[in-house]
């Protein structure tokens, strides 16, 4: 287990404000955060290239704040591979062979496995300048993995790649998380990443841990209008609140909406586009908000197909499969019902 | 969109950038012109059998091996200092940093005549100096003198160079072999020296031609010794004032024949360096 206790660190440009967070073995942490959040020094402080101007790491309940980075069992893989040019493929991945405890005649051992795992044995007598991104990135991570770390910290890995490979190596991050069971932590702005490997995910803005919590979690919940607005929530309103008998109701701009939170006064509601359903006529179902409006916007995003729905004065915007979209002949002017359930009403 | 221009605005346009090209690449040749012009007339000024005969002669064969034994030393001791002391300044943040930064390139602004009688002052006219001298460690009128004036005048360019290409070097890739498992001795021995090759042969090249055609510095700490400090600018200047114009016309086109086999050797490492 990895922990960190109120970590603080001024680099002028980047900077971390008491970052305390803890990541469980085996356990796949995201950290998404937009470009400057300080998620590139939170990781180098794990890894001991920055000591913190204050705060502690501990490494399996061991304070590791001020240990040098070759004896903390930490790994790292760059944005940009950071192979090092002058050596061939092979000798990158034995590079950290020498100071492992791993002896000479395991290794050969680990490197066959390593380098099958990533499919990169072909590669081993070339160069790094002749390898593709996606190339380079498998060989970082072999590297890496050679020492045994029990942390891995991923920088921004797939993001200098094409999507196809980007997609590709994610894959195989996912398969070898799941294979060698290392705790792993990846810095991304990429929220399908987020998504689709992190069984844990931080929010990061300007130093500071904002939110953190399971993935699905943060995405329907978001706890501020900021990290509500840098995941892309739509749908987010303001209005009063108050509790009534069982639910809540809502006042926002002459609607009324039902909740299940308990919270009184002033708050911003979310609800995320896929959880609308859009019907010609009113569908019969559990759902306690349901109302009628108007599409006034159709975007095609390539995957689904985002409505803009005015309900009285309140634009709620809607993701609906294409299927549906032109099964049921929407078009901009078209009457609609909109229906969302109240517990994915979230209000904060 | 690109906006369409009328047929008289454009090529008034193309007009004024070929005006542009053209001057620049007729400035371009007369200082092409100039140096091959100046080069030419103190080669073609000796008769290859004067040059045989200088070559032949024992005090430039002396001064050739003076200058090639003293600019060797003075780049391997220059070598040797700049390439910790520009590890250092890049890598490590410390009280003085930035001051010892301005004095190591400060060299580069002194002219060697007064780099030269600095040394000779403090070597010469110094208690340092005389106990060195006690000590048996004599700079002032000898070869080792000529050694240390070649050394503080190529300094300041050697640093300079390996400074930037330890800036160049992307400190990641130092990260990583600190996270597996090196210490800082092994990430300079296997990371940063080996990606710093192509700067190290450069700087070296450069420093090394600077200190050969070393005079200024060399004549106030050594002197202009026939057969003692006698290297290939001072025996050029020697002869000069002797009024053996064939003698210093030598010495001068071999000065050029020497550099010019150092450039071509440099391009050829360079050539053969990996590219990265």
């Amino acid at each position: 287990m990895i922990r960190t206790e109120k970590i603080c660190k001024d680099l002028g440009e980047f900077r971390l404000v008491d970052v305390s967070l803890e990541i469980d073995d085996a356990e796949y942490l995201v950290i998404l955060g937009p470009t400057g959040a300080g998620k590139t020094i939170f990781l180098e402080t794990l890894a001991g290239i920055h000591v913190p101007d204050s705060g502690k790491v501990f490494l399996d309940g061991r304070d590791i704040t001020r240990l040098p980075s070759r004896l903390r069992s930490v790994g790292v893989v760059y944005q940009d591979y950071t192979l090092f040019p002058h050596l061939s493929v092979e000798k990158n991945i034995r590079f950290g062979v020498p100071y492992s405890r791993i002896p000479e005649d395991k290794s050969e051992e680990r490197i066959a496995e390593l380098t099958e795992l990533l499919g990169i044995g072909h590669l081993m007598h070339r160069y790094p300048a002749t390898l593709s991104g996606g190339e380079k990135q498998r060989v970082a991570i072999a590297r890496a993995l050679i020492t045994e770390p029990k942390v891995l910290l991923f920088d921004e890995p797939l993001s200098a790649l094409d999507s196809e490979t980007r997609s590709r190596l994610r894959e195989e991050l996912r398969r070898l998380h799941r294979h060698t069971q290392i705790t792993m932590i990846h810095v991304t702005h990429d929220f399908d990443e987020a998504f689709l490997l992190g069984n844990k995910l931080a929010i990061m803005n300007e130093g500071r841990i904002v939110q953190e919590g399971e993935p699905e979690d943060v995405f329907r919940r978001p706890n501020s209008r900021w990290v509500a607005d840098f995941l892309g929530a739509n749908n987010i309103f303001q209005g009063v609140q108050t509790p009534g008998e069982g639910l809540s109701s809502m006042r926002i701009d002459g609607l009324t909406i039902l909740t299940t939170s308990r919270v009184s006064g002033s708050v911003h509601v979310c609800v995320r586009p896929e959880d609308i359903l859009v019907s010609l006529k009113p569908i019969e179902s559990s759902a306690r908000n349901v109302f009628e409006g108007t599409i006034a916007g159709v975007s095609n995003t390539g995957t689904v197909i985002n409505l803009e729905i005015l309900v009285g004065k309140v634009p709620f915007v809607a993701s609906i499969t294409r299927r549906s979209f032109y099964d049921m002949g929407l078009e901009p002017g078209k009457n609609v019902f909109v229906t969302f359930k109240t517990v994915d009403v979230h209000v904060f | 969109m690109v906006k369409r221009l009328s047929p008289g605005r454009l090529l008034r346009t193309r007009s004024a950038d070929l005006g542009f090209r053209t001057i620049a690449l007729v400035l371009c040749g007369l200082v092409v012109l100039l140096l091959v012009g100046a080069l030419v007339a103190l080669i073609t000024r000796t008769t290859p059998q004067d040059l045989w005969d200088s070559l032949r002669s024992e005090e430039i064969r002396f001064a050739i091996q003076l200058s090639l034994l003293t600019s060797v030393a003075s780049t391997a001791l220059c070598i040797i200092v700049t390439v910790p002391a520009a590890y250092v300044l890049t890598h490590y943040r410390f009280r003085g940093r930035g001051l010892i930064n301005v004095i190591l390139e400060l060299p580069l602004a002194l002219p060697p005549v007064v780099a030269g009688m600095a040394l000779l002052i403090l070597f010469g006219a110094t208690g340092f100096g005389r106990s060195l001298a006690d000590a048996g460690i004599q700079f002032v009128f000898t070869k080792q003198g000529i050694i240390l004036a070649q050394f503080f005048v190529i300094l300041p360019f050697m640093y300079r160079i390996m400074k930037t290409t330890f800036q160049g070097i992307n400190p990641r890739y130092e990260h990583v072999a600190k996270t597996l498992g090196c210490t800082d001795l092994e990430v300079f021995r296997r990371v940063t020296l080996p990606m710093a090759r192509n700067g190290l042969i450069a700087g070296a090249i450069i420093a090394w031609c600077r200190a050969l055609g070393e005079f200024g510095a060399a004549l106030m700490v050594a002197g202009a010794t026939r057969m003692r400090t006698e290297t290939l600018p001072t025996a050029l200047y020697l002869n000069m004032t002797s009024g053996d114009l064939t003698l210093a016309v030598s010495a001068a086109t071999i000065l050029i024949g020497i550099a010019f086999v150092a450039l071509l050797l440099f391009e050829k490492a360079a050539g053969t360096a990996r590219i990265f």
